[in-house]
């Protein structure tokens, strides 16, 4: 939510002349360059958690041979 | 080798990078010097075997040119399908490989640089991008190029048909570059503003659009870093991967549960199918009328490439799943509306072919489809009988009587003014464009199959 919050907020940011071109692509080409930076902070986030996570499962998951107290 | 005057297939004028022509039958796509770099850094990055190992990319191999930098000849696709004819899923998975490869690409240092619905296609039943000639080398600091083109021909239709209407699909058949994007933010619910994905990639892109078509501004300083365009791509694969519709409560959903064969006529029908399926062996069959697919699966069984048309997207869905499931490589399943088939679009009308233009298949099964065709839509039997010569060789057909069920529920809201649509009528009317080979009434129904080959000019 928080993070669409930040993205409607480039909405005003967007309605402000920033760069043009004369090309249908212009506004594709702009709003990579607007919402860019949030989405590669999206990702290296993801990144980040996911590796938290990795560590995190293999810390505290039992390893093989643990626990196995046979018959 | 060099193409031959007027063997350039129509598809292809716009790629600068180079070109599709037949030879003697064969297809083959010339690389021309102005792309020769970008070629060179495909094959020598990796890209191309990385692609082709995956199955996101058509393998091809090289062949010696006297013009342009290569000619290249690719694995021919055997029946090319558009996406104005293909299901949600079908739609979203070529959106994932879309996304898969230009991934990849980034990974060695190649932006995917056109993300046209066009250049995927169907081949043992997943998708795969054909165009070779679709990368360039990565800019650090560009953003991508095919991002407009990404949200237009994939975003904004699964979005549409997930969120609004599954029939919405057919706008892709107005719109040959993708749906605009101000378009499907209008029709797309209040409610999708609120998913970060289609606010981002519909919404605000539509918005930015309309806020700078028409400006002359200098150009900027900012650049999108590697991460941003990463952040880019995970964040459309994240937007369609989210994007889901369930097939229920459509016109055919439960059809073989109403139809009044019994579990013993089916099997019957089958048997027969398959019989006259060993006579004719053919390579390519289309299955007018597929509905789930159980007749298509008999052809499929039997060896041929199937493609199981069915104007019901439900149908076609519940048939694209059971092909992946089943990893049925030779059905492909597609929407279809044989009242109106799809027609030749695009510049000239030649880009995209029509139905027609793709066949002739060397066998149709058109089952219980004659009372639609002829009841349903008003087509009398010769026109009929016309349609379907100009698409097959043989074609295994069934009649089915104004004393079926079936028919009685389409003659209840409407006038019987058929009076010519009997057995002996679509026999007469049949033999002027087909040799009957061969007819067996069906067990537990009142219903003939005929097997018929088209007549020889």
């Amino acid at each position: 939510m928080i993070s669409l919050v930040f993205l409607w907020l480039f909405i005003s940011a967007l309605l402000q002349p920033a760069y043009g071109y004369l090309d249908p692509g212009t506004g594709s080409y702009i709003l990579q360059l607007l919402i860019g930076g949030l989405l590669g902070g999206i990702f290296a986030l993801g990144v980040f958690w996911k590796k938290v996570v990795t560590f995190v499962k293999r810390t505290f998951s039992p390893r093989k041979g643990d626990g196995g107290t046979g018959t | 080798m060099a193409p031959e005057p007027d063997s350039v297939q129509p598809g292809s004028f716009r790629d600068p990078s180079g070109f599709v022509f037949r030879r003697a039958g064969v297809l083959y796509r010339q690389v021309n010097t102005s792309y020769r770099d970008d070629y060179d850094l495909l094959m020598s990055s990796g890209l191309h075997a990385a692609l082709v190992r995956a199955g996101l990319l058509l393998s091809h191999e090289e062949l010696p040119s006297s013009e342009g930098h290569k000619t290249i000849k690719p694995r021919e696709i055997p029946f090319i399908s558009y996406p104005y004819e293909w299901c949600f899923s079908q739609l979203k998975d070529a959106a994932l490989t879309t996304l898969a490869v230009a991934k990849t690409a980034l990974e060695h240092g190649m932006s995917l640089k056109d993300a046209s619905a066009y250049n995927v296609q169907f081949l043992g039943g997943r998708p795969v991008l054909i165009d070779t000639l679709s990368f360039e080398k990565y800019r650090e600091g560009e953003p991508w190029v095919a991002y407009r083109q990404f949200c237009q021909h994939f975003v904004a239709p699964l979005a549409l048909m997930s969120r609004k209407d599954v029939r919405l699909s057919q706008l892709l058949r107005v719109y040959i570059d993708g749906i605009p994007l101000d378009l499907a933010a209008r029709l797309l619910p209040r409610g999708t503003r609120w998913s970060f994905g289609l606010a981002a990639h519909v919404h605000l892109h539509a918005g930015a659009q309309q806020r700078y078509a028409d400006k002359a501004v200098k150009p900027g300083r900012r650049r999108m870093t590697r991460l941003s365009f990463m952040g880019l791509l995970d964040s459309l694969e994240k937007t369609v991967r989210g994007l889901k519709w369930r097939p229920a409560g459509t016109e055919w959903a439960d059809y073989y549960d109403e139809t009044n064969y019994s579990d013993a006529g089916l099997e019957h029908k089958k048997q027969v199918i398959a019989a006259y399926l060993g006579r004719t062996k053919p390579a390519t069959v289309w299955d007018l009328g597929a509905n789930t697919g159980l007749f298509s699966r008999v052809a499929a069984a039997a060896g041929a490439l199937t493609i199981a048309f069915d104007i019901d997207p439900a149908a076609v869905e519940r048939n694209y799943h059971e092909c992946r499931q089943r990893d049925e490589g030779n059905m492909l399943p597609l929407v279809m509306d044989l009242t109106n088939p799809s027609p030749g679009i695009g510049w000239r009308n030649k880009e995209r072919m029509s139905l027609s233009e793709r066949g002739p298949c060397d066998t149709a099964l058109a089952l219980a489809l004659v009372h639609h065709l002829a009841i349903g839509n008003n087509s009398p039997l010769p026109m009929v009988a016309d349609f379907l010569s100009g698409i097959c060789r043989t074609l295994i057909i069934e009649f089915v009587p104004k004393s079926d069920s079936q028919v009685q529920r389409l003659l209840a809201t409407r006038e019987d003014v058929f009076p010519n649509y009997v057995r002996e009528a679509f026999e007469r009317d049949f033999s002027r464009r087909f040799a009957i080979l061969d007819s067996q009434p069906l067990q537990g129904s009142e219903r003939t199959v005929y097997l018929m080959e088209k007549n020889r000019p």
